[in-house]
């Protein structure tokens, strides 16, 4: 069966399969073979990759799985097939500005029902001292603005619906 | 150990740096208070304090920042002395003026001397007048009508700044004079909304420059010492990233000319208690830049190197002792090196990032220091700076300690937030990096060193997470019912 796993915004879809020595992981660009995972605790494990022994740390939060190896951390989110494709036919008809990082509302530029256009500064917002202007994705009617000023989100949270000129 | 006219410090302030004058206080013997935000109510700072009073505000900081509620919050602890540690009120000359007023024995220098640092120009100006160099400069307000031309006469390329302020923000490198005009505004509006003050001031833009800066102490006998230089080039957005000592940039004859400036700009403002004085280096003259009236976050490198705890000496300093040593009792001793580790993506332009702790080990190993806030558990937010915690390494040698500290940074887990810890470790083992050739533009630069090499790794992480997962989506397979089965997984 086909898997996804989502790294810093890319969907990686995998095979995972038996083999002989273990697992066989075939991605778009390539195979990994004689694959093997073994757990020492909780969060300790051990990845065999052809022979080579790679100690891993790991935490398993929700959907996402967190790992460090080789000095690097990532986070990779297990992506639900039928859901990644459900979410996505549910945002074809409107266009959001999406928070590019977490942060506060500072000031809100526009209110709901207004036309702007490609580029048009939506809000500023504010995280952690640096100050950002999110700014329309496309031309279109402001239907809904998610956060108060003063208000609080995280990254790739809606902050502004705009609804396509006409609909 | 020296008797002090108080037995308690409340410390205004947070994180890591509350944490770190929490250590010194208990080493003094003396008991410490903090003041802290609901938000920070399951931090390490307030379950190591003796004791811990609750302030609130609007927001977050605007609690740590109420002059009112943090002196009632000392009268409360019945602290005699208060500790502002950096950021916040460290350098607010009102805030030193209404504890000195209630009282207590603010730990910092004479507000006088913070006033006259605090304003760029002033401090620009006083320096100037006791003959040590600044950039060729000009000043708006000496008249604001021929303020442009006064400026463009300096030359290109300028860097436009705000006179009050810091932390890089108003600032404006101009190549083209013919933008002059247009950068002055859009600084002038961003200093205004900032720091409440559109006051700028132009400055000579030295290509390719290296931030160098000497830790002074002086006491009320008028005894002013330095500790020797730190180095600050590796930095983003103005904001600094690694810093050491000694610098690598410096001969002894250059490093004794910065540090006897150093100590001549502080004794000739009658300067108490620890403050830094900031250069920046062309690789042949120096120019002066601020003086910060406050500990700052790259302390420790000194620390490191000369064997004096620079908290401890703040707090007998602000008691009115003498200072315990003289400049020749001063050695450097071996090489330092910090790096700041930050809750951010520099893949994404250092974008800041928040998340939950979930797991957090740090390394180990012989003269690594870890001065950090966080907790396993803990939650990020965008409340604060991004600074999580300062790894701080020390070897006989600069090379040794670079790879030491590229090694610490492999060696640290931290899960549920992202962060810098590999570009760190990637920066510690550039070999423009370990050559020392490196300048306050170098990480834009050399863009490479922020994106990363976890492409590389990608194929081992998917292996990795799809291998953790695969006995759920085993079952998974097994049943009609996906999202049934993943459940068993989800926690």
């Amino acid at each position: 069966m086909k898997h996804h796993f989502e790294v810093d915004g890319i969907d990686y879809p995998l095979w995972l399969v038996r083999c002989a020595e273990g697992y066989r992981l075939s991605m778009d660009n390539g195979v990994l073979a004689s694959l093997r995972f073994s757990r020492q605790s909780e969060r300790r494990g051990t990845l065999t990759i052809a022979g080579e022994r790679e100690p891993v740390r790991f935490v398993i939060d929700g959907e996402t799985i967190h790992l460090h190896m080789r000095g690097l951390a990532r986070s990779l989110r297990y992506r639900d097939p039928m859901r990644a494709f459900a979410s996505a036919s549910r945002e074809a008809n409107h266009l959001m500005a999406r928070a590019p990082i977490p942060g506060i509302v500072l000031t809100i530029a526009v209110s709901p029902g207004q036309s702007v256009s490609a580029g048009t500064a939506l809000m500023t917002i504010e995280s952690m001292k640096l100050e950002t202007t999110i700014r329309a994705p496309k031309d279109g009617v402001v239907s809904r603005i998610h956060f108060k000023e003063g208000e609080s989100f995280e990254r790739d949270a809606v902050l502004v619906s705009l609804l396509e000129e006409g609909l | 150990m020296k008797r002090l006219p108080f037995d308690t410090v409340l410390i205004a302030n947070r994180g890591e740096i509350a944490v770190r004058i929490i250590k010194t206080l208990r080493k003094l013997g003396l008991r410490s208070a903090l003041v802290y935000h609901e938000i920070d109510a399951d931090t390490l700072a307030v379950s190591m304090a003796d004791t811990a009073i609750r302030i609130s505000g609007l927001t977050p900081i605007a609690a740590y920042l109420d002059i009112a509620q943090i002196i009632a919050a000392t009268h409360k602890a019945r602290a005699g002395a208060l500790h502002p540690g950096y950021g916040f009120l460290s350098e607010n000359a009102e805030f030193a003026r209404a504890v000195i007023r209630a009282g207590i024995t603010f730990v910092g220098p004479t507000p006088d001397s913070m006033e006259l640092m605090g304003d760029k120009i002033r401090a620009r100006n006083f320096v100037q007048r006791n003959g040590f160099p600044v950039a060729p400069s000009t000043v708006e307000e000496d008249d604001p009508g021929t303020f442009l031309s006064r400026a463009r006469a300096v030359g290109a390329p300028l860097l436009v700044k705000p006179s009050a302020g810091g932390g890089g923000k108003g600032m404006r490198i101009v190549r083209d004079l013919n933008s002059l005009e247009d950068a002055i505004a859009q600084a002038r509006s961003e200093a205004q909304r900032y720091f409440g003050d559109g006051r700028l001031y132009v400055e000579r833009y030295v290509e390719h420059p290296r931030h160098l800066e000497i830790q002074v102490l002086g006491d009320e006998f008028g005894h002013v010492v330095h500790l020797f230089e730190r180095e600050c080039s590796i930095q983003r957005r103005f904001q600094k990233l690694i810093e050491e000592t000694p610098s690598p940039a410096l001969s002894l004859e250059m490093r004794q000319r910065l540090c006897d400036a150093a100590v001549g700009i502080a004794r000739a403002a009658n300067y108490r208690n620890a403050g830094t004085v900031e250069f920046i280096f062309d690789g042949a003259n120096f120019y002066f830049l601020e003086m910060n009236t406050r500990l700052q976050v790259e302390h420790a490198v000194t620390e490191m190197t000369t064997g004096i705890d620079l908290v401890a000496e703040q707090i007998y300093a602000a008691a009115g002792c003498q200072l315990g040593f003289t400049q020749s009792d001063i050695l450097q001793n071996g090489h330092a090196i910090e790096v700041r580790l930050c809750a951010e993506a520099p893949q994404r332009a250092y974008a800041p990032t928040t998340g939950r702790i979930l797991m957090l080990e740090y390394p180990d190993g012989d003269d690594v220091r870890i001065d950090s806030g966080i907790l396993e558990g803990q939650r990020i937010t965008t409340a604060f700076d991004p600074m999580l915690a300062k790894i701080i390494v020390h070897s006989p040698t600069r090379i040794e300690a670079a790879q030491k500290a590229c090694r610490a940074m492999r060696e640290l887990i931290l899960l549920g937030c992202e962060t810098n810890a590999s570009t760190l470790a990637r920066i510690l083992a550039d070999d423009g990096f370990l050559r020392g050739q490196v300048h306050t533009g170098y990480l834009d630069e050399n863009p490479f060193l922020a994106e990363g090499d976890a492409e590389s790794a990608l194929p081992a992480f998917l292996a990795a997470a799809a291998l953790l997962t695969r006995p759920v989506r085993d079952s998974a397979d097994a049943v009609p019912e996906l999202h049934a089965a993943l459940g068993s997984w989800r926690n």
